[in-house]
This record gives C-alpha cells, sequence and structure tokens, in this order.
C-alpha cells in the first residue's frame, strides 16, 4: 500500500476476540478524496476511529506522511498531522465558537495560533459572525462547520470526517459537502465516511466499500456510481465478496 | 451575629474542599469520599513540617505581625502542598487510575474512594494517634469589626486567602490553556482527546488542584480550630453538599455553596442546638437533589 495515509492488515475492534474490522488494507493517495461507504455495522466508523487511535488495534499498521502511528496515542495523532470529525459531539458545546478553535489551535506554536483561528474565519464566514456564541446554540450546520474547522485549525495532512451529513437537512448537506470539496482543493487529503451513497460518490474521486469489516470494492467514484451491484448492495441488502478492482 | 462570622470561616473552609470535590467529579466523573482525607492529610503533614522547621529553627516559630504563627507555618503550607499533592497523585496511580484502565463502573470507583479513605484516615490516627493537634496554643484576642461581629487576625487571614485563592483558580480554569483542557476533558473526554489534549496530565493537574485546595482547607481548619484525623470525615458531607449545591463543575459556586453550608450550620447551632449541626448539610444536600439537582451555578442535565 502506498499514500499519504496507508492502512496495512488492520484488526481492530472493541474486544480481541470479536474483531469487527478484519484485515483492511487501504492507501489515500496526497491530495485524494476518498469515501468509505458500506451497509450498517460494515465497521465504516469502527475503521476510522481505529485509525484515529479511539478503538483498539489488534493487528496491522497504520502510516501517516511515512511515519508509522499505529501504536500512537490519539492526542498525539494531531501532531503527526491527523484530523479526525467524530460524526456525534464532535464540538464543546458549552464552549463559544472561539474557544473551540483556542482549544484545538492548542499544540499550535504560540504565534501561528492567532493567524490559523483567523484563517478558519475566513473559510467560514458564518462561524466569524458570531464568535462568542455557545456552540451549543448553533444550527446542525453550523456545528459541522465548526466541527470541520476544529480539526483543520492544526492544518492536518489528512483529514477524516466520520459522517458529517448524518441529521442534516438535504440543504444543509449540500452545503456542508459543497465546503468539504473547497477544502479538498486547498490539498488536505480527505477521508470521509458516507451513508449518503450518491452524494458521497458525487463528491469524492474514489470510493471504498466495506463490508463486514473487510474492503469489498475499492474503484474511481464514477465507476462505482454506475455500478448495478453498488445499488443491489444498498437497495437490497445482497453483499458481494468478489473485489471488482 | 458573631454566629455569622464564624459561619462564614468555617464556610470558606468547606468551600476550598468542595472546590476539589467538583473538580475531580467533572473530571474523573465520580465522587470521592476520600477527598476529605486529603483535608486530614494536609493539616498533619503541615503540622509535622512546622514542627520540625521549629525544632530546628526556632526563630521562625517567632509571630507574624499580628498573626498567632510564624514562618515555619508558611513554609510547611507549601511543604504540605507538595506532599498532599504527591500523595493524591499515589492514591491515584495505585488505586483509581487501575480502576479506569479496566474501564470499571463508577459505583465501583466511589466504593474505591470509601476504602482509600478508611485506610487513610486509620493511618492518620496510627501515626498521629487520635488526640488533637495545633499549630500553636497561643490565645488570639479577637478584634470587633463592625455590627457586634469579632474576629482575630487569623481568621481574617482565612477569609482573604480563601478568596484570592478562588479568584485564581477561577481565573486559571476560564483564561488559561490549562484550563480550557480541564474544560474540555469535564465536558468531552473522547474530543479532548481529539483535540491533542493529554487526559492523563489534566487528571494529575486535578489531582494536585484538588490536594493543594484540600491542604490548605485543613491548615486553615487546623489554625483556627484543631486538628484531628477525623477532620476530613466531619467535612465530607458539607463538602459535597458544598459541591452539589454549587453546581457540579463550578469553582465560585462550590466556594458561595461553601458558605451558604457554614452560615446555615452556625445559624442551626444558634436557633436550634449544636447537635443539629451535622444535619444541616444533610437536609441540603437532599433539598438540592430534589428540587434543583444541577445546583445553583451548574448545567441542568440533558
Amino acid at each position: 500500500m502506498t499514500g499519504i495515509l496507508t492502512l496495512q492488515g488492520v484488526v481492530s475492534g472493541y474486544q480481541a476476540d470479536l474483531p469487527i474490522i478484519r484485515d483492511v488494507s487501504l492507501g489515500v493517495a496526497k491530495g485524494e478524496f476518498v469515501v468509505l461507504l458500506g451497509p450498517n455495522g460494515a465497521g465504516k466508523s469502527t475503521l476510522v476511529k481505529t485509525v484515529a487511535g479511539l478503538v483498539p488495534m489488534h493487528a496491522g499498521r497504520v502510516t501517516l506522511a511515512g511515519r508509522d502511528i499505529t501504536n500512537v496515542p490519539a492526542h498525539q495523532k494531531l501532531r503527526d498531522g491527523l484530523g479526525f470529525v467524530p460524526q456525534t459531539e464532535n464540538i464543546f458545546a458549552t464552549m463559544t465558537i472561539r474557544e473551540n478553535l483556542q482549544l484545538a489551535a492548542q499544540i499550535l506554536p504560540k504565534a501561528r495560533r492567532a493567524d490559523r483561528i483567523e484563517a478558519m474565519f475566513q473559510m467560514f464566514p458564518d462561524l466569524a459572525a458570531r464568535p462568542s456564541t455557545r456552540a451549543g446554540g448553533l444550527s446542525g450546520g453550523q456545528r459541522q462547520m465548526l466541527a470541520v474547522a476544529r480539526a483543520l485549525v492544526i492544518e492536518p495532512e489528512v483529514l477524516i470526517l466520520d459522517e458529517p451529513s448524518a441529521g442534516l437537512s438535504p440543504k444543509m448537506v449540500s452545503e456542508v459537502f459543497e465546503q468539504l470539496g473547497r477544502i479538498n482543493q486547498t490539498g488536505v487529503t480527505m477521508l470521509l465516511v458516507e451513508q449518503n451513497v450518491r452524494a458521497g460518490l458525487e463528491i469524492a474521486s474514489r470510493g471504498v466499500i466495506l463490508v463486514e469489516g473487510r474492503v469489498a470494492h475499492d474503484a474511481p467514484a464514477a465507476d462505482l456510481q454506475g455500478d448495478p451491484i453498488v445499488s443491489r448492495l444498498y437497495l437490497g441488502g445482497h453483499q458481494p465478496r468478489t473485489k471488482v478492482s | 451575629m458573631q454566629g455569622l462570622m464564624d459561619g462564614l470561616i468555617n464556610g470558606t473552609i468547606i468551600g476550598l474542599g468542595a472546590i476539589g470535590v467538583t473538580l475531580t467529579y467533572s473530571i474523573l466523573r465520580f465522587a470521592n469520599f476520600a477527598h476529605g482525607e486529603l483535608v486530614s492529610w494536609g493539616a498533619y503533614l503541615a503540622l509535622s513540617i512546622s514542627a520540625a522547621l521549629g525544632a530546628l529553627l526556632p526563630g521562625l516559630g517567632t509571630p507574624i505581625g499580628p498573626f498567632s504563627f510564624g514562618w515555619s507555618v508558611p513554609i510547611a503550607i507549601a511543604g504540605s502542598i507538595i506532599l498532599t499533592s504527591t500523595l493524591a497523585l499515589g492514591v491515584d496511580w495505585l488505586l483509581f487510575a487501575r480502576l479506569r484502565a479496566k474501564g470499571s463502573a463508577v459505583i465501583i470507583l466511589v466504593m474505591a474512594s470509601f476504602g482509600a479513605a478508611l485506610a487513610m484516615r486509620n493511618l492518620l490516627e496510627f501515626i498521629y494517634t487520635s488526640q488533637p493537634a495545633y499549630f500553636t496554643t497561643a490565645l488570639q484576642i479577637s478584634k470587633p469589626l463592625f455590627a457586634g461581629m469579632r474576629a482575630t487576625p487569623d481568621q481574617l487571614l482565612v477569609i482573604g486567602l480563601s478568596g484570592v485563592l478562588v479568584l485564581v483558580v477561577h481565573l486559571l480554569l476560564t483564561r488559561s490553556s490549562a484550563g480550557r483542557s480541564m474544560r474540555a476533558v469535564s465536558e468531552n473526554v473522547q474530543l479532548a482527546s481529539l483535540s491533542g489534549i493529554d487526559v492523563r496530565s489534566v487528571i494529575r493537574m486535578v489531582w494536585i488542584l484538588g490536594a493543594a485546595l484540600a491542604a490548605i482547607g485543613g491548615i486553615m481548619s487546623g489554625l483556627l480550630v484543631q486538628i484531628r484525623p477525623t477532620m476530613g470525615l466531619d467535612l465530607l458531607l458539607p463538602l459535597f453538599a458544598a459541591a452539589i449545591l454549587g453546581g457540579i463543575g463550578s469553582v465560585p459556586g462550590a466556594m458561595l455553596a461553601g458558605i451558604i453550608v457554614g452560615l446555615a450550620e452556625a445559624l442551626t447551632v444558634q436557633m436550634i442546638g449544636a447537635e443539629w449541626r451535622a444535619a444541616v448539610s444533610f437536609v441540603i444536600l437532599i433539598g438540592v437533589l430534589l428540587m434543583r439537582p444541577q445546583g445553583l451555578f451548574g448545567k441542568a442535565m440533558a
């Protein structure tokens, strides 16, 4: 496996004798936008949480920009350039927007913190308009924007997002996805977990489909969009075992 | 009116201990029933340091200005803060950290804290006996203040120092990056970790801060009244009543609630009888839990 983010033979799960992820190998190239799809319970969230250091890994290896981050604790992975946006509870609701960003910027050298927070306010004008508002009072879309901004403050090499569209209205989803596309165009490598197959494949350049903790498909997004197996997989629940690429 | 002054002084000591309880509760998410023992240990450790200093350098025992104690006591406070914090970190390493690592339920941690309290209290009694001890036996004359209230210089110092400490801790939590990290861990451990915060170092910080304030509270109590191995046990209910009344996680809330508990105790002693003093905290605790479980400054639980 090659790429800025690589996973080799990853086996993980909350209990060693009950792995949820069973031997996943995956590479994400620099600047690439990969969407991770799969039916409910396939292990999409578990896989990205494993990379972030939130789920115990029982076998395998993860590298980021050539560095082995397999055994690096979650709080130090940021320093290696990994940004992670959890699906839920991804902002500090009792803190203001500015405090959320200040907290995320804490690992940066002091001289860079204010500049990076300002850069986030320029990228997300909605947040800049109300820096002293408590994050708990924001709308669903604004919360997701803040969650993304929190992860982007440190200028990560790779940004992983766990279902940012969950619970959002269709209008909000397209707004959030447009923003994600813009972020990817600035050179940030993205790995997105998504339930919404159509939206996910439209925005990403490559799709990886996970089934029962294993990679079932790994192909360019355009190829997967027209693939009848993919639609059957989601509409009928039939789960093919062979890789198409 | 004098009862109010006594209640205020006692309340500030309760408040200092309650800040530690509230911080431990909000960061570690369990009620640490051993916190009162840190108050007792803080007082005894300071007493030992002060006695040793007094024996080695008798000049340090000469009273400073209007106060009843010499320089040996401020030095002993500093030493006691270091040792009590080390003790708290030691108990965490030996007991609570292992239970956290195993993912133990909250009730296990609470029960463990009961055990730790018992062991710490008995060890104290074994080393120092159950006889009351004093920093100084010198009598201080209280001076009239206003409205018929009187206070000794030591008592005024305790109130002033407590106020300064609350302000410092409040500013630390609200203005510094260390405080922001603590608030982050208190709200969401996982997200704090994903924000680059080393949760273990925040936990250490909380133990040090809680133990330091408990030690100072114990020393103040020792200066104004006496030191006994059961002083922490006696404070336990008032500490929890204040922490819950103030709202879990609120430092000013814990101090204000500590003063309310202290004043309520003093008024009860005056108006009903001294034997009802211990019931006051219990009544406050039950009342708050029934009517406003989030306390004065806490956020309502979702």
